[in-house]
């Protein structure tokens, strides 16, 4: 085979296996957003940290928030709520963040697949 | 209550289920620690791994349904598929609240523990994803061009209650006249599916329509079809080969890891699995 079309047809396995690999990051990370209370779950946004910290800001100790399955449910220590989210967030973010940079750094499909 | 998961297993000439069931329950050990009990027409050599199961219950399936099996794209074979004991879950299963799994679902993170705090008496996943991520998925969408919404009876939630022993008695009669609601449901397909049976009985414990009586299960469903192929399984790490669009025998390299997987190629399960 021409040696430009083998390379081109080596980046094209590489592009792909990139893309996949950048799927399925976004996908674990989305993953690790999910927080469950008490059999409740519920995705953590900026929004709902923000919902949080400004409810704590106005004095509020507790809150009636929604889960996946659209059920209310109590939480009755928001300060607690709150620290537990973001701590879940910031892990979770760094961890993409830290999966993504290795991906950026892998020049070969078995790099990218850590074979 | 008492806590657990329920698998069925009905080995053919070519597919050790029981074998996939005995490697499930070592992980649902190490990472749920739960029980597994498994219901089988083969006692004998489910004893093999007694020391894995936390009980064996026997129950014989008179199904001979056949079915394709694909190994990747380019090899497949017609075997004996035996799934028609599933809808007696509610009443064989040795737990208050179970969890029923597929064999081939392979493990891989806590979330199946999210199922027993909750509010919600049944759950199951009405959404799954493909890690192939182009394939057709409307076959999973809803039963059939004109029919209901599809529901995955590959994991399902539920507790002993008398609202969801209506439910599998409905699953049972559904089963028994499969023949009328298949036709009623608009279902080309002849193959029985206990994907569809669940999906009908949902649908009709919704009144006939869309309602909540199924809540979604913690997390999200993930898998990979039996045109996909598992290279090698460590721990939490599954090494893949994906099919490709349009090239037939061609396939990505991928690689997921730290979320629970539906891997439906048994052929290459079976020679990933350590039991």
């Amino acid at each position: 085979m021409d040696e430009k079309l083998s390379q081109a047809l080596e980046r094209s396995n590489y592009m792909t296996t990139l893309a996949t690999q950048k799927r399925f990051l976004w996908e674990k990370y989305q993953d690790d957003l999910t927080y469950y209370s008490n059999g409740h779950e519920v995705a953590i946004t900026e929004s709902l940290i923000t919902f949080c910290s400004t409810l704590l800001d106005r004095n509020r100790q507790d809150v009636i928030l929604t889960d996946a399955n659209n059920l209310p449910f109590f939480v009755e220590d928001l300060s607690e709520f709150l620290d537990n989210i973001l701590d879940q967030y910031a892990r979770a973010s760094n961890e993409y963040y830290q999966s993504y940079n290795e991906l950026k750094k892998s020049r070969s499909v078995e790099g990218l697949v850590n074979l | 209550m008492s806590k657990g998961l329920l698998v069925f297993a009905y080995n053919n000439r070519a597919v050790d289920y029981i074998q996939q069931a005995a490697f499930l329950a070592k992980r649902a050990k190490e990472y749920l620690d739960l029980p597994l009990s498994i219901v089988t027409d083969d006692v004998k050599s489910a004893e093999k791994w007694k020391d894995l199961f936390d009980e064996i219950i026997f129950c014989r399936s008179s199904a001979m349904t056949a079915k394709t099996y694909n190994n990747g794209t380019m090899a497949k074979q017609k075997l004996v598929f035996r799934n028609d004991t599933r809808p007696k879950a509610y009443q064989l299963s040795p737990y208050e609240q179970t969890v029923l799994l597929d064999t081939d679902y392979i493990i891989a993170d806590d979330v199946l523990k999210n199922c027993f705090d909750g509010p919600n008496d049944f759950m199951i996943y009405k959404d799954a994803y493909d890690l192939a991520g182009f394939r057709d998925y409307s076959e999973f969408k809803h039963i059939s061009d004109v029919g209901v919404e599809f529901y995955w009876a590959t994991c399902v939630y539920f507790n002993k209650c008398e609202t969801n022993k209506t439910f599998f008695d409905l699953v049972q009669h559904v089963q028994t006249y499969w023949t009328h609601y298949r036709q009623i449901y608009r279902l080309e397909t002849p193959v029985y599916r206990n994907d569809h049976i669940f999906s009908i009985a949902i649908h009709i414990m919704n009144g006939f329509k869309k309602g909540d009586f199924a809540a979604k299960m913690p997390g999200k469903l993930y898998y990979t079809t039996d045109k996909d192929i598992l290279h090698k399984l460590d721990g939490d790490e599954f090494t893949l080969l994906l099919e490709k669009e349009n090239r037939l025998g061609q396939y990505t390299l991928a690689n997921f890891k730290g979320t629970s997987l539906h891997v439906m190629n048994k052929f290459s399960l079976a020679e990933n699995i350590d039991v």
